[in-house]
């Protein structure tokens, strides 16, 4: 075996310059790493491209997100070394320097093409500072693949830009308010002397309370309860809301239903781990899809079943456009026994974004006394805007009871 | 140990194989004196790597297992407050007056897993297992830093604490949460990866001894192609074990078995996982057929 790969190598200034190109490639590599890293070269020279690679990754990479970025400046500096003297990219007049220093590609700042040996040390390195006001720039911002499809009706989107805009929206619920609980869990932020535990621990220091233990209140995420209507009138945006239910039912633990002539759970059906695989379950488990609505039918079912206590002090989404077969005033009446039980209900309908919109559907009409908002849900970019206005609803602002709105706002 | 080679060989006579990376990253936490961190999917061996690495160097092998809550008390040190009690009262008998110097002296103190470490006496240091740090507070975190740092705890009554011999330590993480940087930075990091085929075999021929070798084959690639499906919990090597195990003890020859669809329970932990690897068997049996 010969001496190894970095023999004649100036260790530390190596060391720096690795650490140098991993910063600029994203990797937060601190001196303690770097010093680590001329100690482990010292204790084992390496032998082998190999161990040199294990010894930089041991010492210089400390998080699992780095690997991908060091793998890469690795590959760029050893897989393939460039022949020395490269032309720099910014090959400005060397007006601004001496002609003593001889510019090496120690630092010509091109890592990301990955030429030049870092450890080229020798004449002394001076190249031009990058130009920093190009670093200052802001980045140009331009509407990715995702914002654009966000403003298309559902019925222009295939599939799988459906089920990518799903997970759009599961990132949209996940910061989904919480609310105090009436139990209490050891903590040690908490205000509340825990008893039970402080006196068990007690227990070893003779019965005197040495260590007191603290507890605090257990926060739940706020209940909410899903309704969405899957009838021949709501058949283009039944997907689209299958994902919005399947959001809510993984990060806030929602109670979701579906409806058109009855009411189907698909709680269990959409917390499954693969998006395609709930939708698919939720799908096989309605049997009477694109069929006639009956709202008022459905909502009372729902009251009388044993998920009713579900709603209670949740916030409840309807997502409908109240096209009904049952009379208004029945609808008329099972929202107002609904509202009573809710903390409150808020209405999706896919029609109110359209211009001069008016709820003069006769459901509709009858249902909007008892919403506390009705939210346009026609795009995805609108069912993104609901799930960030539902959980300014959930919020009391420091009030415990907030203001009610008498008549409900439109906002489109 | 003079290089990573010597570690290899050493953790092989105890039966825990490791590839060039691993025994790198012992090597260089033996020899520089630095923590480890070691992180990886479930089932990679991370805990077995320190419970090997103390077997090899024929030394004590110190545990603690990390849970939300775990304060210093558990982890550090405590007073034996019954015994100062006691002191107190044998004290107010016999009309002597005891001062602070005498109640808080080492007579009365309690080591917990991090102090034994620091006061070991041998000439091997032991080797301090903290599993699963990612269990613990954040404010446990800061607790370890003048630890990890100088190899030393400071009890205020006392003084400070430092080992003669820095003991080896090994921390392990399953990412449930992102560690601190602080924490990080007193530490060499490798990231554990499932080990190639031929390497998992040999392991699953060391850990289940009366296992035929077509069937650990079939086994370790089975897994290894379940493993690229959409999984919560993707088996490890403790489930390939415990598979291969299970189906010897069975006396089942090959994967064709209608036996082997009994004993997924064994790689899959959640129904939708068990749906998935049971969909996998099927598939593989009937290619079989």
């Amino acid at each position: 075996m010969s001496q190894g790969v970095l023999r004649g190598v100036d260790r530390a200034a190596f060391a720096v310059a690795l650490a140098g190109r991993l910063r600029r490639a994203g990797v937060a590599a601190g001196l303690t790493d770097v010093d680590d890293f001329v100690r482990a070269l010292a204790a084992s020279p390496p032998d082998s491209m190999s161990s040199l690679y294990w010894t930089a990754r041991i010492c210089l990479v400390r998080r699992h997100a780095d690997l991908a970025a060091f793998d890469r400046v690795f590959a760029a500096i050893f897989a393939d070394p460039p022949p020395l003297p490269r032309p720099s990219r910014s090959a400005s007049p060397p007006d601004a320097h001496d002609d003593v220093y001889v510019r090496v590609p120690a630092d010509t700042d091109d890592s990301d093409s990955g030429g030049g040996l870092p450890w080229a040390t020798l004449p002394p390195a001076v190249t031009e500072t990058p130009a920093h006001d190009t670093a200052l720039l802001l980045p140009e911002r331009r509407p990715s693949a995702l914002s654009g499809l966000a403003d298309r009706p559902f019925d222009e989107l295939d599939s799988a830009q459906v089920a990518q805009l799903g997970d759009a929206l599961r990132a949209a619920v996940a910061g989904w308010p919480t609310r105090r609980t009436r139990r209490f869990a050891i903590g040690t932020t908490g205000a509340r002397v825990a008893l039970r535990p402080t006196i068990a621990r007690a227990r070893r220091t003779g019965w005197e309370p040495v260590e007191v233990v603290r507890e605090r209140p257990v926060r739940r995420p706020r209940r909410v309860v899903l309704l969405c209507d899957v009838s021949e009138s709501m058949r283009a945006q039944a997907t689209a809301y299958l994902h919005l239910m399947r959001a809510f039912t993984v990060v806030a633990d929602a109670e979701v239903f579906a409806f058109a002539t009855t009411l189907t759970r698909l709680t269990v059906g959409l917390r499954h781990t693969s998006a395609a695989e709930a939708v698919a379950q939720a799908s096989a488990a309605v049997t009477d899809r694109y069929g006639g609505t009956r709202i008022a039918t459905n909502l009372r079912s729902l009251l009388t079943s044993h998920h009713a206590d579900a709603v209670r002090g949740a916030v409840v989404v309807i997502g409908s456009d109240g096209w009904d077969s049952d009379p208004p005033d029945e609808l008329a009446a099972v929202m107002a026994r609904l509202s009573r039980r809710a903390y409150r209900i808020v209405w999706l309908n896919p029609r109110a974004g359209a211009p001069g919109f008016t709820p003069r559907v006769g459901g509709m009409a009858a249902a909007l006394p008892y919403c506390d908002r009705m939210l346009p849900a026609g795009t995805f970019q609108d069912l993104l805007v609901v799930a960030r206005q539902l959980q300014s609803v959930t919020c009391t602002d420091g009030r415990k009871w907030p203001t009610l709105t008498p008549a409900p706002r439109i906002i489109a | 140990m003079k290089d990573a080679q010597a570690v290899r060989h050493c953790l092989d006579a105890v039966d825990y194989l490791v590839d060039d990376g691993m025994a790198m990253a012992l090597f260089l936490a033996l020899r520089l004196g630095r923590p480890l961190l070691l992180e990886g999917e479930p089932g990679v061996g991370k805990t077995a790597a320190a419970k090997a690495l103390a077997r090899a160097l024929e030394t004590p092998l110190i545990r603690l297992q990390c849970y939300e809550g775990l304060t210093a008390g558990e982890a550090l040190y405590e007073w034996n407050y019954q015994r100062q009690l006691l002191a107190i009262r044998l004290a107010e008998a016999h009309h002597t007056r005891l001062t602070d110097a005498d109640l808080f002296s080492a007579e009365y103190l309690q080591e917990r897993p991090i102090l034994r470490a620091v006061r070991h006496r041998g000439p091997v240091p032991p080797v301090l297992l903290i599993d699963e740090i990612d269990r613990a507070d954040d404010e446990f975190e800061a607790l370890l830093f003048e630890f990890l740092g100088e190899a030393g705890i400071t009890i205020p009554e006392l003084g400070t604490f430092t080992a003669a011999k820095p003991p080896v330590v090994v921390l392990t993480s399953n990412r449930s949460r992102e560690l601190h940087d602080a924490l990080r930075r007193r530490c060499l990091y490798h990231w554990i990866d499932f080990p190639e085929p031929a390497r998992a075999v040999e392991i699953v021929r060391r850990a289940v001894s009366g296992a035929t070798e077509p069937l650990i084959q079939t086994a370790v690639q089975f897994v290894g192609g379940v493993r690229g499906r959409e999984l919560e919990k993707p088996p490890g090597m403790a489930e390939t074990i415990d598979w291969v195990a299970a189906l010897s003890v069975l006396g089942v020859a090959g994967l064709a078995a209608d036996d082997v669809a009994l004993t997924i329970g064994t790689i899959a932990k959640t129904p939708d996982d068990r749906a998935v690897v049971a969909a996998a068997l099927g598939a593989y049996q009937e290619s079989q057929l």
